[in-house]
């Protein structure tokens, strides 16, 4: 905590991965369900 | 195919850019911008910050635009695009949420202190919430469709005013920079444009999940429609 206080650049790095983080895991998300989709169409 | 690696180029250089471009007192060069009293190096949260809560607003409003259209042509197209839109709206006002706690955490000393902004930010995450705890309680998909197109008007209706009026009305610690006449940071023309650049490269971030939601939803209500023959 002490660290980041006195580097507040840190701070805003912490806030860009967030930012990257929730757009990464919906699309990982996104893709998953992509995946199970083509494989239903093609089973069926 | 070209806007999505132009899309992709522009967000890599605002976030260098936004990162590292020094602040200094005064700024002669080019790349260099104004030192944010009290804020420092915290005042870059701007340039990523700001564009998740800009998403958040055009999602929400494109939700609102969808629930319209639907009621007027019940084309079940309408009803997934306002619903991926709302999805998306709410996922980037959680990350705007997030975010603005941390960085204030650093500023205002604690996480949560229910600052104007916070509680509106707070009180649209119910809201939204609340619309999907709507659609997924009701099994019958056209009366699911309508009922939550009204909810999505009802709902963008409150948005500007929970965004752009509320925490004007009361007094808050939020530094409201450009829309704010009295603003708390001044922008130099470097500053601005890396600003600007993140805001459109966030929305155009936000077109393209939108698109690829829309697509995969499509798809698997035609699959659902065929199955059902």
């Amino acid at each position: 905590m002490e660290f980041l206080q006195n580097n507040s650049l840190y701070i805003v790095l912490i806030i860009t991965i967030i930012c990257w983080l929730g757009i990464f895991i919906y699309l990982l998300n996104l893709d998953k369900k992509i995946k199970k989709l083509e494989k239903d169409i093609k089973n069926n | 195919m070209v806007y999505k690696i132009i899309l992709g180029i522009g967000l890599t250089i605002t976030i260098i850019a936004g990162l590292s471009f020094p602040m200094v007192e005064i700024p002669r060069f080019w790349y260099e911008m104004p030192i944010v009293p009290g804020l420092e190096d915290k005042a870059r949260i701007i340039f990523f910050h700001v564009p998740t809560a800009w998403v958040s607003v055009i999602a929400f409003i494109s939700s609102l635009y969808f629930g319209i259209k639907y009621l007027r042509n019940s084309e079940y197209t309408n009803d997934i695009k306002s619903v991926t839109a709302a999805s998306l709206g709410f996922l980037f006002c959680i990350l705007a949420t997030i975010t603005g706690a941390i960085w204030a955490k650093f500023s205002w000393g604690t996480y949560w202190n229910w600052d104007p902004r916070q509680t509106s930010i707070f009180i649209l995450l119910l809201i939204y919430g609340a619309y999907f705890a709507l659609r997924s309680s009701i099994e019958n998909e056209e009366k699911k469709a309508t009922l939550s197109a009204v909810y999505s008007i009802i709902a963008g209706l409150t948005v500007p005013f929970f965004i752009f009026i509320m925490p004007r009305i009361v007094a808050s610690l939020h530094p409201d920079p450009i829309i704010n006449p009295q603003a708390k940071i001044h922008m130099n023309p470097t500053m601005l444009i890396i600003f600007l650049l993140s805001l459109i490269g966030f929305t155009g971030i936000y077109i393209w999940m939108f698109t690829l939601k829309v697509k995969f939803s499509i798809l698997n209500y035609s699959k659902k429609m065929k199955e059902q023959e």
